[in-house]
């Protein structure tokens, strides 16, 4: 189980930020020289549940993957995964969680062989484990067949394929998919969509970000939706619409945000 | 760390313009260009020799003699040109009509018979480097001006070693005390440090470009800091790798030059090449090899601190520009005159090092001042580095 509660995260604008605020509207989260991208920003995903986070563009959706990823570090909050905290042990969580976004993240000059092993061996895998863990991935996602050409010889749902077995061969107890399918073709696409699937079988939490709700209705147990950096909703899809007596989960989505506005 | 860097070493050696930079340029494209251009050299320079001037002679009957051996010599054609003043003698050579025009002063004879000395001009334009019009010149001119001092040592009945005792009465000879491994070090001694030493740098900046920026750009570098790998063993992966094709491009490129200079014969002289080497020994190659490295390593740490701080590849080569005159500024403070290895000298970063592979090659080095410069190097390249980690945990550059 994850548990994120009360996350806080300001940034220190550049120059460039803050000439770019002083043209467009003033945003309310710009607070002199910081800007405030997350306030006290709560949700929890239980064993084998996935949870779409949800939030228009800017709203903080990747600042908060990010933290949760351990790349960025919050001002205040906190990241229970069974109960440790990872804000404290931020090694803990890099080896605890999977990460996988719409840039694959892979080494076009590697094979795909190489780009999952040395990712492998960053999580500090010894050899036999990598082989072993190796096999079935490969098996499980059929990249066998194109494990030993270079990555920029493949196409994007073989990338993306590579892409989850380097996000999983470590062996994650969480997974965080920033916007996973933006940008893929209907393939690729269905390939995350796949592995989602399987991951929730397997009891995985998955926390995935995203635009499109058609995936979000498909796949998500839960939702939790952020704007301008502050939580608006947590909670299941039904309780969604019930609270906003919209049976379309795009309105549904769109009287949440107007009703924080409103607020 | 280790991992990180044997990496970025595999993609860097996949990577086809890495391999152009460091491998293909210094060892085909320098040495081919450097070819081209003595050919090409070497062709004007024949054409020029061989070129027949068209010369225009003003007041020849006051010098018969002079204005007969140019007529008859093979590298002169003369060209009647009714020439008044200098206007006209300049618009002459500047529109082509000539190549050179000699004007004999109006009374040379009269001069002549006075035994004094006289004075002519020679027009011609001396913009081109590769011009051979003086010389071709002053070898007419010279055996009429020794014809004529012959005949007025006859008239004086002096021999020609009494004249020479008259003009010069005594002649200071200069011995060189410098052994000949100290003079090719100081003629060889301002370029070889100064060809290290940059291609140090411009050998690292590719590789610091591609996997700094490169890899914020491709969107790699969140993936790799999201594993358990601690930042310091991420940054000295990197950093190593940086240094090691730096270090790589100078030796490459060094290796090729005196490796074509033996081939090609025109950049530089057998003889030469084969007395500087056999001058060197191992050792000082070796202690060569080892002042390159903390120079490699505090320009690799900069470069990819300046890499890893832009946004994309082209803000980076932005950034490396005004690098690079920073890195060139102490090595060329180090080819001054006058600028000599001391205790001062020692602790300047990359002034010293340009200025010991000097001392080393003129076999001159004073072993003592190495442990200043390799602390003084050492000193700033950690400095680097730590400045290098520091940035690389700074959210506001990672995330910009």
């Amino acid at each position: 189980m994850i548990e994120v509660n009360q996350l806080t995260k300001t940034f220190r604008l550049s120059k460039e930020a803050k000439k770019q605020a002083k043209q467009n509207k003033l945003d309310p989260r710009q607070q002199g020289q910081n800007f405030q991208a997350l306030k006290n920003v709560s949700f929890s995903c239980e064993q084998g549940q996935v949870l779409g986070l949800l939030g228009p563009n800017g709203a903080g959706k990747t600042t908060t993957l990010r933290i949760l990823a351990s790349a960025l570090k919050p001002d205040s909050g906190s990241i229970l995964i069974n109960g440790e905290d990872l804000v404290k042990k931020p090694q803990l969580a890099k080896q605890k969680i999977g990460f996988l976004s719409t840039k694959t993240g892979l080494y076009n000059r590697l094979t795909a062989q190489e780009n999952i092993e040395y990712f492998a061996r960053l999580h500090g895998m010894a050899k036999s484990d990598i082989n072993i863990q190796g096999e079935l991935l490969y098996q499980q996602l059929g990249i066998e067949d194109y494990l030993h050409r270079r990555v920029d010889t493949l196409s994007s749902g073989m990338m993306q394929k590579v892409s989850i077995a380097r996000a999983v061969i470590h062996q994650p107890e969480v997974l965080i998919l920033d916007e996973p399918t933006t940008g893929l073709d209907i393939m690729a696409t269905e390939t995350i969509l796949e592995f989602i699937e399987s991951q929730k079988e397997l009891g995985r939490p998955v926390i995935f970000s995203t635009h499109h709700l058609d995936e979000v209705s498909m796949l998500a147990d839960k939702l939790a939706i952020i704007d301008q950096g502050q939580s608006c909703f947590t909670g299941s899809i039904s309780a969604l619409q019930e609270q906003t007596q919209c049976s379309d989960l795009r309105k549904a989505f769109m009287k949440v945000l107007s009703l924080k506005g409103e607020a | 760390m280790l991992q990180v860097y044997l990496k970025e070493l595999t993609e860097l050696l996949r990577d086809r313009k890495t391999l152009f930079f460091i491998i293909a340029l210094p060892l085909i494209i320098f040495p081919v260009m450097f070819g081209l251009m003595g050919v090409l050299v070497a062709n004007v320079a024949m054409d020029e020799q061989q070129k027949v001037l068209k010369y225009s002679l003003i007041n020849g009957e006051q010098a018969p003699e002079f204005a007969e051996a140019l007529f008859y010599h093979r590298d002169f054609t003369l060209i009647e040109l009714p020439l008044a003043n200098d206007t006209e003698i300049n618009d002459a050579v500047g529109n082509g009509e000539v190549d050179v025009v000699i004007q004999i002063s109006e009374n040379h004879q009269q001069v002549l018979d006075n035994s004094s000395q006289d004075n002519w001009q020679v027009y011609f334009n001396n913009a081109s480097q590769l011009n051979f019009v003086k010389q071709k010149v002053n070898k007419v001119f010279n055996s009429y001006v020794t014809n004529i001092r012959q005949q007025r040592l006859t008239e004086l009945n002096l021999s020609n070693e009494q004249f020479v005792a008259i003009s010069k009465p005594v002649v200071l000879k200069t011995v060189d005390t410098a052994d000949e491994r100290e003079s090719i070090g100081e003629q060889v001694g301002g370029i070889l440090p100064y060809l290290l030493i940059v291609l140090c740098m411009t050998g690292a900046m590719y590789p610091a470009i591609d996997i700094g920026a490169g890899e914020k750009e491709r969107g790699t570098l969140e993936t790799l800091l999201l594993t358990p790998m601690p930042r310091v063993s991420i940054v000295m992966g990197k950093f190593f790798t940086i240094m090691t094709t730096g270090i790589i491009t100078a030796l490459i490129t060094v290796f090729s030059l005196v490796f074509w200079s033996f081939v090609i014969g025109e950049i530089a002289d057998v003889a030469v090449v084969r007395r500087i080497l056999s001058s060197v020994g191992t050792g000082d190659l070796l202690l060569i090899l080892l002042m390159l490295v903390p120079i490699s390593s505090i320009f690799a740490a900069l470069l990819l601190a300046i890499s890893i701080y832009a946004r994309s590849f082209k803000e980076a080569q932005n950034y490396m520009g005004p690098m690079s005159i920073l890195g060139f500024f102490p090595v060329m403070v180090a080819m001054l005159p006058g600028i000599k290895l001391d205790g001062f000298w020692s602790l300047v970063p990359i002034s010293n090092v340009a200025l010991a592979i000097k001392e080393i090659l003129k076999g001159t080095i004073d072993y003592s001042m190495l442990f200043s410069i390799l602390a003084s190097s050492t000193f700033f390249a950690v400095l680097s580095i730590s400045f290098c980690v520091y940035w690389f945990n700074k959210e506001s550059v990672l995330f910009r």
